[in-house]
């Protein structure tokens, strides 16, 4: 079918290989999201447990991050690499998906780097016990490793931040909420410069 | 980017919206609903083995809203159970899908009360003829389908991608895959629950067991006989081998099973029998096997 090895192939060109040593809880290896071509990148906050992890991108250049803001609760945290004209996600809108759309993960499981998954949007809300928060849930595959990794839709817009499996279902952080925080961090991060 | 793809994931989506305009969430056990269709105006079929309780179900409508639902009756042997509402509301399934085939596209259309309608995707991975459940019942075909079945999936409603219904969801008849159980058999077994509250079974009241004869035929020897039951009132006795029933010989119980549904509760059969080297007679009516609770 025309399209799909295009969305296939650029989405795992703006997945990376987020490695950290989790200070004695065994290194943590997930994924994560080019979300600026400038060098921002989006994960889990539960993958980035280091101040500067190392990131690998598609094509084997690896660089050494900086953490730039982190949000427990939300799961998602944001780093800075010094690479530049990088290939950036373009965001879904999250509050359009519909069940039965089709969906595409990319992300390296058990440290296989650029695995592909495809399955389709289960549904879109709260996960039990997990508070009122809003999830995108979609029958791809995950295994660990796939953490902090994209989820994208058929036009390969990046929709969700892979975050956990529950019953089987992949549950991932919607790009709307991806976006807040990445809007957050900016603004964060002008504050301190204007404060310096 | 515009693409195939992209025509391909909204055409199965909005299959997904029509369809779950019929299915509804199924509150009648702990921990997971589970979900159900409307087959019919204010009738809705789910899968019986996700009936917990028999007071005190409530459905979540698509319009998201809650009812009481009262149990019409079920049967365990196809994991079908139907539920009536006291106001209809939403849309029977569309029914009249066009013969399913291993490698056709699946969804499963399912609903809870939190997140509304929620759907999976597979292929149909194999279809047979009519098949005998573990459970005991028949259905009219056995479409195994290769998509995850999740704690709540069953009840769900499984479409082509047109919409249409190929059946329910269920994931209590196969250990190695989701089942749909047909439409048809859906039809079949509605029917019979509306007018009567459960599917009638046919039973001769007989213990049964396999032999092999000298002559290298089969037959069923008579273990046990329930007193007063059917084949006791025709004559039969303990030591009995049972050779034929109507016109066709009978070499196990499934054997059985098929020539008791052929005929029908109420109906009358005639049962071959060996009985000392002699073959005898019976003519036995099928009597209603007793239903355990």
């Amino acid at each position: 079918m025309q399209g799909f090895g295009e969305v296939a192939e650029s989405l795992r060109r703006l997945t990376v290989q987020v490695l950290s040593d989790g200070g004695g809880r065994g290194s943590g290896s997930g994924s994560g999201v080019i979300w600026h071509s400038s060098g921002l990148i989006v994960t889990n906050a539960h993958v980035a447990r280091s101040r500067d992890p190392e990131v690998k991108l598609w094509d084997g250049r690896q660089f050494t991050g900086q953490l730039l803001s982190f949000d427990s609760d939300r799961d998602l945290a944001a780093l800075r690499i010094s690479g530049n004209g990088l290939p950036a996600a373009v965001a879904g809108d999250s509050s359009a998906l519909r069940p039965g759309e089709l969906v595409i993960a990319s992300g390296n499981p058990m440290g296989f780097a650029g695995a592909l998954t495809t399955g389709v949007i289960h549904s879109i809300g709260p996960l039990p016990g997990m508070g009122r928060q809003g999830w995108v849930r979609s029958t791809v595959r995950l295994a660990p490793g796939n953490s902090g990794g994209p989820l994208a839709n058929a036009h390969g817009h990046v929709i969700g931040i892979n975050t956990a499996i529950v019953y089987g279902l992949g549950a991932a952080v919607p790009a709307h909420d991806v976006i807040r925080f990445v809007r957050e961090t900016i603004a964060q991060l002008r504050g301190r410069a204007e404060a310096a | 980017m515009s693409n195939e793809l992209a025509a391909f994931s909204n055409y199965l989506a909005s299959a997904v919206e029509w369809a779950g305009r019929s299915v509804v969430a199924v509150h009648a056990r702990p921990r997971f609903s589970s979900s159900g269709a409307i087959w019919r105006p204010g009738v809705i079929v789910t899968a019986e083995h996700t009936i917990r309780r028999e007071d005190e179900i409530t459905v979540t409508l698509p319009d998201g809203s809650n009812q009481p639902a009262t149990l019409a009756g079920s049967d365990a042997g196809t994991d079908l159970a139907v539920l009536k509402l006291a106001n209809p509301s939403g849309e029977p399934v569309k029914q009249g899908a066009a013969e399913t085939r291993p490698g056709h596209l699946a969804l499963s259309v399912g609903r809870s009360e939190d997140s509304g309608v929620n759907a999976t995707m597979g292929i149909v991975s194999a279809v047979s003829g009519s098949w005998r459940t573990w459970r005991g019942g028949r259905l009219d075909q056995y479409i195994r389908l290769d998509l995850t079945m999740y704690p709540s999936s069953s009840g769900s409603l499984v479409i082509d991608t047109s919409g249409a219904a190929l059946g329910i969801a269920t994931s209590a008849l196969s250990r190695i895959a989701g089942v749909a159980i047909p439409s048809s058999t859906v039809n079949r077994v509605l029917d019979e629950i509306l007018a009567r509250g459960h599917v009638r079974r046919g039973y001769l009241g007989v213990g049964l067991q396999p032999v092999e004869l000298p002559d290298h035929q089969k037959g069923l020897i008579v273990l046990s006989v329930e007193a007063e039951g059917p084949a006791a009132k025709a004559g039969a006795l303990i030591g009995d081998i049972l050779v034929s029933l109507g016109a066709k010989t009978v070499a196990d119980t499934d054997d059985v099973q098929a020539a008791l549904e052929a005929s029908g509760v109420g109906k009358t059969i005639e049962a071959g029998v060996l009985r000392g080297g002699e073959r005898k007679h019976l003519t036995i009516t099928i009597g209603e096997r007793p239903r355990r609770n």
